[in-house]
């Protein structure tokens, strides 16, 4: 009896002392998730340039503050074939000019400028552009946005080069501007841009109404293009463009105008010793404050400019002067930052994970990596 | 894109670790200029193999001195050579240009860095070497660009270089 008893006391305190658990409800089908319009300050985007596979390219929404490897990872969209990147200040929109080929690697080739909207990461409309588009290492200066971002101008090679024109708000292609001699696409004031040019000038057109040339005009030449040739990959802060040079120089051009300016060059490195000279893919970059960020490498040789860096450099260029080094934790190809006031310095490090440091301070805070990416060739600070 | 190759990534790490920040550019340059070779050959060890008589060296090294400018997959390592292109594919009919010396009869040579085109990325031996590039401006002289351009396809696979001629400032 007591046996029994015993059994029924520990069965009722089973029963009580289990928590009812109630049961799992039907969930709703196809939910997808969205993104803020604005992104948090410390969200980049980090463009795969898929180098071993070009025609699946990826762009990522990553939470650089994050050290959570499942949740950091936001969303991603697909880019066609080294696609080029340009994300919209004024409206929440992204772009990314493509190319397609009608049997994957083979068949008839299709060139678009795709535009997504932030908040779903989704294509939401595309303008068939001339199949001419360059295909070459990301660079953030072959697709711009001009004329508070009405016009976007998609560099082409074929090898002749030309500047792709499409408006916006109708969606379409609406011409296409030759630059003979020059290359790429610096946004100017106004309906215009600039390009620079293989005689050591730079050419700026000015479009009409229609996104035709209404006129175009050369600078004199302003550097040398055997000794010491301007790199492509600037900096623009506040309207002017910062050009570094093979040898360690910059060139300030202010490109506000309709016209740019050409400013007196002056030394990154000063009286520095050991060789030191800016390198790598995408080697400067630029926080809200606007002070300029150079990746810089010691013992410079010819063909060191795309050598990873093992030093940020950061200056105030009104000042003309080097406020810090920044020592790497690893060597690094390419650099990016928030746009915040509490800036992060992303860099994409040799083993292809991307470092992240306090733009200030210069402590390393974390390595992101492991998440599929392949060949992190850009990061942009996101807005 | 030399730094691309993942290879080099555990070497890289611990020559960063032993060495001070100042010597170790050089020393990555230097390991690295060997694309996978971790202990690069000598180049007599390899002259019986290479199909360029007039040479020394291992073509399918990244070392090998007509790489001097290129940046791209040897197509020695696709199915092809450093002047061919693998089966099934297209070679660009115009390219960008490196000048290299030859380190055996010291003279230096125009290389053309044809591509091959309409396959998808090779993905071996990897190779970047920028001796004489310059910006996209400069386009013959420029490595950054694809030049799969004038063909039926412009996917890029593999790079080849063909010698062209000696320089004439030699």
């Amino acid at each position: 009896m007591d046996k029994i008893l015993a059994t029924v006391v520990v069965g009722a305190w089973l029963v009580t002392a289990q928590p009812v658990l109630a049961e799992i409800q039907p969930e709703p089908l196809g939910v997808v998730e969205t993104l803020p319009e604005t992104y948090p300050a410390h969200w980049i985007i980090v463009q795969d340039g898929s180098f071993f596979h070009m025609s699946d390219g990826k762009f990522m929404v990553i939470d650089a503050d994050s050290d959570e490897p499942a949740t950091r990872f936001k969303g991603m969209f697909n880019g066609s074939f080294i696609p080029q990147f340009y994300q919209a200040k004024s409206k929440p929109e992204m772009y990314v000019a493509e190319t397609f080929h009608s049997r994957g690697n083979r068949g008839e080739r299709t060139d678009v400028l795709t535009i997504y909207d932030k908040r779903t990461l989704a294509p939401i409309d595309e303008v068939i552009i001339p199949p001419k588009r360059a295909s070459q290492m990301p660079l953030l200066y072959s697709l711009q946005l001009v004329d508070d971002e009405s016009l976007a101008l998609v560099y082409n090679f074929t090898p002749a080069t030309s500047v792709s024109v499409i408006d916006l708000s109708a969606r379409e292609f609406v011409g296409e501007i030759p630059i003979p001699g020059c290359a790429l696409v610096y946004p100017m004031g106004g309906r215009a841009f600039s390009s620079l040019c293989s005689d050591g000038t730079m050419l700026t057109v000015l479009l009409d109404d229609n996104g035709a040339q209404a006129s175009s005009s050369r600078t004199e030449a302003f550097f040398d293009v055997e000794a010491d040739p301007v790199m492509e990959k600037a900096a623009i802060i506040d309207g002017i463009g910062y050009f570094p040079t093979f040898m360690g120089n910059v060139v300030p051009i202010d490109l506000k105008g309709t016209t740019p300016s050409v400013g007196a060059k002056w030394s990154l490195v000063g009286g520095e010793a050991g060789g030191w000279r800016p390198g790598g893919l995408q080697l400067t970059g630029s926080d809200a404050r606007g002070h300029l960020y150079v990746l810089m490498h010691p013992e410079g040789y010819d063909g060191s400019h795309k050598d990873p860096g093992v030093e940020v450099w950061v200056f105030d260029p009104d000042a003309r002067r080097r406020l810090r080094r920044l020592e790497l934790e690893l060597p690094a190809i390419t650099i990016g930052l928030t746009r915040d006031d509490e800036p992060l310095l992303l860099a994409t490090n040799i083993n292809l994970e991307i470092d992240v440091y306090d733009a200030n301070s210069g402590a390393h805070l974390r390595t992101i990596g492991g998440f599929g990416q392949e060949t992190p060739f850009l990061l942009h600070g996101s807005h | 894109m030399r730094w691309l190759d993942k290879k080099m990534e555990h070497s890289a790490r611990g020559l960063a670790q032993r060495t001070s920040r100042r010597g170790f550019l050089g020393k990555l340059a230097g390991l690295v200029a060997g694309g996978a070779a971790t202990v690069p050959l000598l180049p007599v060890a390899r002259a019986q193999d290479n199909p360029f008589p007039e040479e020394q060296g291992d073509p399918n090294s990244c070392e090998y001195w007509r790489y001097c400018a290129i940046d791209g997959f040897l197509c020695g390592c696709c199915g092809g050579s450093a002047n061919s292109c693998p089966p099934g594919t297209e070679m660009s009919p115009i390219t960008w240009i490196g000048t290299c010396e030859n380190p055996v009869d010291g003279k230096n040579y125009i290389v053309s860095y044809n591509d091959c085109c309409g396959k998808s990325s090779c993905g071996n031996c990897l190779c970047q070497r920028n001796q004489g590039d310059r910006p996209v401006y400069q386009p013959r002289i420029s490595n950054d660009l694809n030049w799969c351009l004038g063909t039926s396809s412009n996917i890029y696979n593999c790079s080849t270089a063909i010698i062209i001629g000696a320089a004439l400032d030699t």
